[in-house]
Formats: C-alpha cells, structure tokens, sequence
C-alpha cells in the first residue's frame, strides 16, 4: 500500500470580489493531479508560484476538499475518514503565522501535543527530544512574539512532528532559516524519511530537493509537467535548476 | 514509527472497549482543560484583552453604583457591583466567542486546530471557555473595586456557593459562546450581531434591571438563555436565595448549546475545507 | 501583511465596523445604541433615578459617539492600517486639513444614527416630541457629532503613540456614559467627574436636546459650549496630528510610528 495515493485531483476556488456588483472570480488552482508515494519515500514537489503546490498539499492533508478526484493518505480517504488520516499526518508551513504568539515556545508544544494525541505521560520527554533537534533547547520559554523568523520555522517543525507522524507534509518548511539550520533540518528530514516516515516536500531550493528527493515532480498550472527521480529529471547533463527552468519555461507563468 | 492512539488495534472485549471509551473521555477532558488555560494565558497577555476586560467593566461598574446611589434603592449597591461584574463576563463572552474563529483564522492557527484528530468541539470548546474565564476578571475587578472605592463590602450571604454558582456560570457560558461561535461563521453576517447582543442581554437577563421591571413579552426569552440562570444563580448567592437550581439550569441550557454547537461545528468544518476558508487567502 | 492582519484581529474584537456591508451598518450602528437606549431607560425607571425624556433624549445624542469617535479614530488609524500614513503626512496638501475633512462623513453618519436613536426610542417609549422642536434637535445633533467626530481624532492622533488606537476609544466611549449626564445627572457625580464631562462633547448637546424636548425653547449657551468643545478637539487633533508629522520626518519612522 503506498502511503499517499492521489487520482485525478482537482481543485477550483471560488472567490467573490467587490460589494457593488458583486463578480464570482473562478481559479483553477489545481487540475488533474496523480501521484503515488510509497511508505518511507521522500518525494519533492517543485514548481513556480502559484503552480498549486500548496493547494495539492491542503487536499492531501484534509484541509481541502477536492472539487474532483479522491485521494487517500496511509490508506484512508482525505474526504471522509478525516480523523484516521489527521491521526498519521504531520504538517509544516513556511512562514511566521500559525503558532500563539503570546505563548512561549514551550506553550505551544505542550498545547498541540495534547491537541494531536500523544499521551501525557511521553509529551515531557517527546517536546524535549524535539527542542533539540530543532535547535530551540534553552529559548522555550521565551514567548514566541520575541522568536526570529527562523526560530518560528523551527517551531513549526517541532509541531509538526510531536505525534510522530507516518507521513509528512512540508510546505516550503526551510524559508528563513539560516544556512546552518537549514542544513539539520534537511538531515532530520532525510533522517525520518530514513526511518519509515513517508514525506511530501515543497521547496524553491533546488539544491535542497536535489539533495534529499527521491523522485520529483514538477507542477505548473496545476498540472504535472514531468515526474521521476533528480537524476531522470536532469537527464544526465546539467543542474536540477537547468532541468526545472527548461520544463517550467515552456509553460506560461500562472 | 509508531501510531500512537486508539483505534490502531482492533478491540476484543467490551471491557477493552468501555476502558477505551473511559481513556477517550479524560483524553477529550485533557484537551478542553489544558486548551483553555494556554487559551486564557494567550488572552491574559494581551494589554488590548486585559484592558478592555478590566477598565470598561470598571467604568461600568461606577455608573452602577452612582445609579443606585442617586436612585432610590441605594441599599442595593452590593448587587449592583455583582450586576456589573456579570455585564463583563457576558461582554467577554460575546466578543471572545464572535470573534473565536475568526481570530484563529488570523493567527493562522486554524488550521492547526482543525488539522488535529480531534472532533471540531474540542478545539474550539477550550477557546470560548478561556473568554468566560477572562470574563471573571471583570467580576472580580468590579468587586475589589466597589470595595475599595465605595466600600461595598462583598459580605456574601453564601460566599462558597457564589465561588460555585460563578465557577457555573462561566462553564454555562462558555458553552453558549461555543453555539455563538458556530452560529457566528455559519449565517453569513451574524458577526454583525456581536456588538448588537450586549445590551439586549445584559437587559433581558436581569443583570442590572430585574426581569420583572420589563414587558412580558421578555419573559420566555429570558428563560431560555444560560445568561438570566447564571445571573440569578450568582445574585442569589450574593444576596440569598436558592441557588442550585437556577445553576443546573443555567448548566443545563450550556449543554444543550454544546450540543448543538457541535452539531454545527461539523457542518462549519466540512464547508470550510469546500470553501477554503480555514486560512486566510 | 502579517501587520495587517494582527492589527486586524484586533480591531475585529469590538470596533470593527465594516461599513460596506448593511448588516454590520444596521446591527453595530442603528440597532446597538437603540438596545442601550432601552436598557438605561428601563434602569432609571426602576431606580427611580430620571424619567423617560431624561433618558431617551440623553442617549439618543449619545448614540452618535460611537460612530463618530471610532470614525475619528479610524480616520487617523486606517492610514496607519493600510501603510499609507506615510503618503498622507508628507503629501503636500495641508494634512490637518485632510484629516479634519475626513472626519465629516463620520459625523454626517452619527447624526443620522443620532436622529434614528431618538425617532425610534420616542416612538417605542412613547415619548412625544414637540414638532417645533424639531429644527433645533437637528442643529444640537449635529453640533454634538461633529465634536464627537472631533474628539475621536483627538483619540485617533493620540493613539498613534499606543500600540492600540482601539483600546483609547473603547475606554472612551465607555467613559463617556457615565461622564456625560446622559445616565447619571452630572449633579449626582463627585465634582471632578461632573468638570470632566463638562469637556467631553455630548454633555452640552445632551443637556440642550433635553430643554428642546420639554418645551424650554432655544438654548444657545450649552449649544454654544458644545461647539467650543467641539472647536477645542479640532484644534488638538490639528496639533497633535502636526507634532507627529515633524516627529516622523525627523526620525523618518513613519512605519513605527
Ligand atoms: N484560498 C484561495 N482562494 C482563491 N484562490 C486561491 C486560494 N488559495 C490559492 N489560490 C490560487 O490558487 C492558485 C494556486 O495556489 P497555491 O497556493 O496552491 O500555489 P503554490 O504552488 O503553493 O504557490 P507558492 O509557491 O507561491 O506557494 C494560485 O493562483 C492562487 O492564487
Ligand atoms: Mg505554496
């Protein structure tokens, strides 16, 4: 059983805009997306701004429904059976929002551990464990409106993974962070993956996708314009960034 | 890896099955427990929160007494203060619970709630009820207050039941505030009731004005509302009177409007993940 | 962004008035001060404290402050809201102008809600009013709006210097219930209170409302006062508005003010 399954997913935004004559704005963010990813696989999601990279990722991780396909995740249906999929999943967003701010970083961990199921008596040890890894050990208690951009991203990550997660989801997890982070974090992450964790990764480094995918696929327009391992994708001369720039390029910017 | 939680084995027994369900209480207890405290603290740093928890119930509270003061039944000043102190806790109610959703939205933490295996209530139970919580500052603001200005002194006829019949009225109104709170994202432009509902309940359910001094017509909506019960409840333990009947209504009417609050969660959750709205765009 | 939306939330709380939308309009603006109406109404009865007119007329002119002032205050803090304070206090035109026109529609908005609050509350009350009486009450409105509006840009520039504009008018116009005479006769408050309502707007207009309902006539002195008030605010805002505005040249912080 492949632990992300996706079949034909399609996604349209409806959105309303002006109050004297109202227009209904129609965005078709993603259409037609199939994947499998198999259980322990690292597999990179690459593509322009506005490609529907994110917007996969929030039907993937029921937080969308889809207009059209289905989709199950460690085997069970995004639409439906969204307490079995949310049980297995963990997910990191790039960007400062999402966490309380007035809070300290440990507030925080302690108040989604609870949230997301991991019993009372590992949340202590669990938290620690992640306070290292992400580098946060000894700031925990400051509040998180004092934390840089980069130590919010940390943050981020540590949630996401509180539960251990079967599978991953990492939206753009290494924006603002700093060189040296950003290397650990692609350790920890080739790490889990390592260890049986299934992750689906979102980036605009193509170093970082290079370094940690196993197969990449690349959407613009919503649609998968080529798919296959790093290497496939160069085609044996050239960078990741040669290839992505030549396979984007033939596509219209969205 | 390892999946952690019930439900990732099948269950034998029925009593497996009743200890699981015994677990997946105080598990569901946890989360509303702790939720509402880190939920409180976030709430308790805001200087806007605490402000307007403290200064506008304040002032309130001094109209009150130099009402009473100038009115003809200036004995009464001691319920006038709890009156006050009430018209705060439901101010911090009805903005806390109009605005819950929409301010997870805005933090960006919506998403992360809805996002947990946890069933919609239970995440948004814990922020309702940290905004009755919150309102007790108002409450004892106005007490200490009026003790301290206008040397009310707050010689409760049944000083523990008030601790009990207030601890209820905040449980019974953070479940209202759960109600508001769906009621609120689900009818499009019901926020806009958020700052018409203050007064017409601080009247209706006799927190200042005693319910008899008002039509008739008010009647059968004063006694469907968790608002007029907790009010009577925590008058009566101020002032004498039986309490406990008028704090299992005021907790029987929350837990109808928990109930159908998380009826309306479900739908609130389901058409936000069609819609998109859980984020901001 | 991120400012943006944090300054949102915040407003969101209590004096978010999006008033492009009816519902916010007739539920935040029309309905509200009607319900407060009631509810001080129905208290002075039972206490015994003032009749029907005393109240009716009283928090019918009050009814304007919550329009006007979050709209004062709002004039001076969208700018900030938006990211354009900046474009506006270094625009050539003359800024106080700017900000004191804008404070207009806010007070043209506030006497229309004060004139619905004391049609509406006459009527559910039964409170008649003598037609004659009718031209004077417009001018008293709108002479207490406009120094609401006034007022709330004092608020607005002061809150310039908080993290929170909000929370200055939220206490404001709390405050301005129980300092105005509208709901305790100022005759009833300690000294100090009654001379500070004497320099909040509305307290003279309310007081000049009330004569013109029972019949007294004209009462040009309290109208009079009520205007100086309103000037004194104007003048303020201009200042304070001006000593922010050299400030922010200077430190060319514009973005932190
Ligand atoms: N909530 C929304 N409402 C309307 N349109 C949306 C919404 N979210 C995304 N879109 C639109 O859908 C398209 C895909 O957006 P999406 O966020 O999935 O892109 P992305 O690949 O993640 O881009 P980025 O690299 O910038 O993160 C874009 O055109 C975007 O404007
Ligand atoms: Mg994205």
């Amino acid at each position: 059983m492949n632990a992300i399954e996706a079949d034909g997913l399609r996604r349209t935004y409806r959105q309303r805009t002006g109050w004297l004559s109202p227009k209904l704005i129609e965005t078709e963010a993603v259409r037609g997306v199939s994947l499998s990813v198999a259980r322990g696989e690292l597999f990179g999601l690459l593509g322009p701004n506005g490609a529907g990279k994110t917007t996969t990722i929030k039907m993937l991780n029921t937080l969308l429904i889809p207009t059209a396909g289905t989709a199950r995740v460690a085997g069970f249906d995004v639409v439906r059976q969204t307490r079995e999929v949310r049980r297995r999943i963990g997910y990191v967003f790039g960007g400062d929002r999402g966490l309380y701010d007035r809070l300290s970083g440990l507030d925080n961990l302690r108040y989604f551990a609870e949230l997301y199921g991991v019993p009372p008596r590992e949340q202590r040890r669990r938290i620690a464990e992640l306070l290292d890894l992400v580098g946060l050990a000894g700031r925990e208690r400051e509040r998180v409106e004092g934390y840089s951009r980069g130590m919010r991203q940390r943050l981020h990550i540590a949630r996401g993974l509180l539960h251990e997660p079967q599978v991953l989801f990492l939206d753009e997890p290494s924006i603002g962070v700093d060189p040296v982070a950003a290397r650990e974090l692609r350790r920890t992450i080739a790490d889990l993956a390592a260890t049986g964790t299934t992750v689906l990764l979102t980036t605009h480094y193509m170093a970082e996708a290079d370094e940690l995918c196993d197969r990449i696929a690349v959407i613009a327009g919503g649609v998968i314009r080529a798919l296959g391992t790093p290497a496939e994708l160069k085609g044996g001369t050239g960078t990741l960034e040669d290839a992505y720039v030549s396979i984007v390029g033939e596509v219209q910017p969205a | 890896m390892s999946a952690i939680g019930p439900g990732t084995t099948p269950a034998t027994t029925t009593g497996v099955r009743a200890e699981r369900a015994i677990a997946a209480g105080a598990s569901a207890a946890r989360v509303v427990i702790v939720g509402a405290l880190l939920h409180v603290k976030q709430l308790s740093r805001s200087p806007f929160e605490i402000a307007t928890a403290f200064i506008v119930p304040l002032v309130q509270a001094t109209l009150a007494v130099y009402l009473f003061r100038a009115g003809t039944e200036p004995h009464l000043l001691l319920e006038a203060a709890v009156g006050a102190g009430l018209m705060g806790v439901w101010s911090s109610v009805l903005f806390g619970s109009g605005g819950a959703i929409q301010n997870q939205r805005w933090q960006g933490t919506l998403e992360m709630l809805m996002i947990a295996p946890r069933p919609a209530v239970l995440t948004l139970l814990p922020v309702t009820l940290a905004n009755a919580v919150t309102g007790t500052y108002a409450m004892l603001g106005t007490l200490a207050w009026g003790w301290a200005l206008y040397g009310i002194t707050p010689d409760f006829r049944d000083p523990l039941g008030f601790v009990a019949a207030a601890a209820g009225c905040v449980a019974g109104l953070g479940m209202f505030g759960l109600l508001l709170a769906a009621t609120f994202v689900l009818l499009r432009n019901a926020n806009a009731l958020t700052n018409t509902l203050e007064y017409p309940i601080w009247l209706v359910s006799g927190m200042l004005v005693p319910i008899s001094a008002l039509p008739g017509w008010t009647g059968p909506i004063a006694a469907v509302l968790p608002t007029t019960w907790g009010a009577r409840a925590v008058r009566e333990a101020a002032a004498g009177g039986p309490i406990w009947p008028s704090l299992a209504a005021c907790l029987a009417i929350g837990a109808a409007c928990l109930a159908l609050g998380t009826l309306a969660l479900v739908h609130v959750e389901r058409r936000a993940r069609v819609t998109a709205t859980l984020a901001l765009a | 962004m991120s400012r943006l939306i944090g300054l949102g939330g915040v407003i969101a709380y209590r004096a978010l008035f999006n008033w492009t939308s009816p519902a916010m309009f007739t539920g935040t603006l029309l309905a509200s001060p009607l319900f407060q109406l009631l509810f001080f109404a129905y208290l002075g009865r039972q206490l015994g404290v003032a009749d029907d007119t005393f109240y009716i007329v009283g928090n019918a002119v009050l009814s304007a402050s919550v329009a006007c002032v979050f709209g004062g205050t709002m004039a001076v803090a969208n700018e900030r809201r938006f990211g354009t304070l900046g474009h506006v206090l270094l625009s050539p035109r003359s800024r106080t102008a700017i900000f004191l026109g804008r404070v207009l529609p806010y007070a043209l908005n506030g006497l229309l809600v004060a004139a619905f609050t004391l049609s509406a509350g006459a009527l559910l009350l039964g409170l008649r009013i003598p037609p004659g009486a009718v031209p004077g009450l417009l001018v008293v409105l709108a002479a207490g709006s406009l120094s609401c509006g006034f007022f709330g840009l004092t608020l607005g520039a002061i809150g310039l210097r908080f993290r929170d504009v909000w929370l200055v008018s939220n206490v404001a116009t709390s405050l301005m219930l129980l300092l105005t005479g509208v709901n305790i006769p100022l005759n009833r408050l300690p000294a100090w209170m009654g001379a500070l309502g004497d320099l909040l707007p509305i307290t003279h207009a309310a007081r000049a409302a009330r004569a013109l309902v029972s019949g007294q006539g004209a009462v040009p002195a309290d109208l009079g006062a009520e205007a100086v008030v309103g000037l004194g605010y104007a003048v303020t805002a201009g200042v304070l508005l001006k000593v922010f505005e050299a400030e922010s040249r200077r430190r060319a912080s514009l973005d932190t003010l």
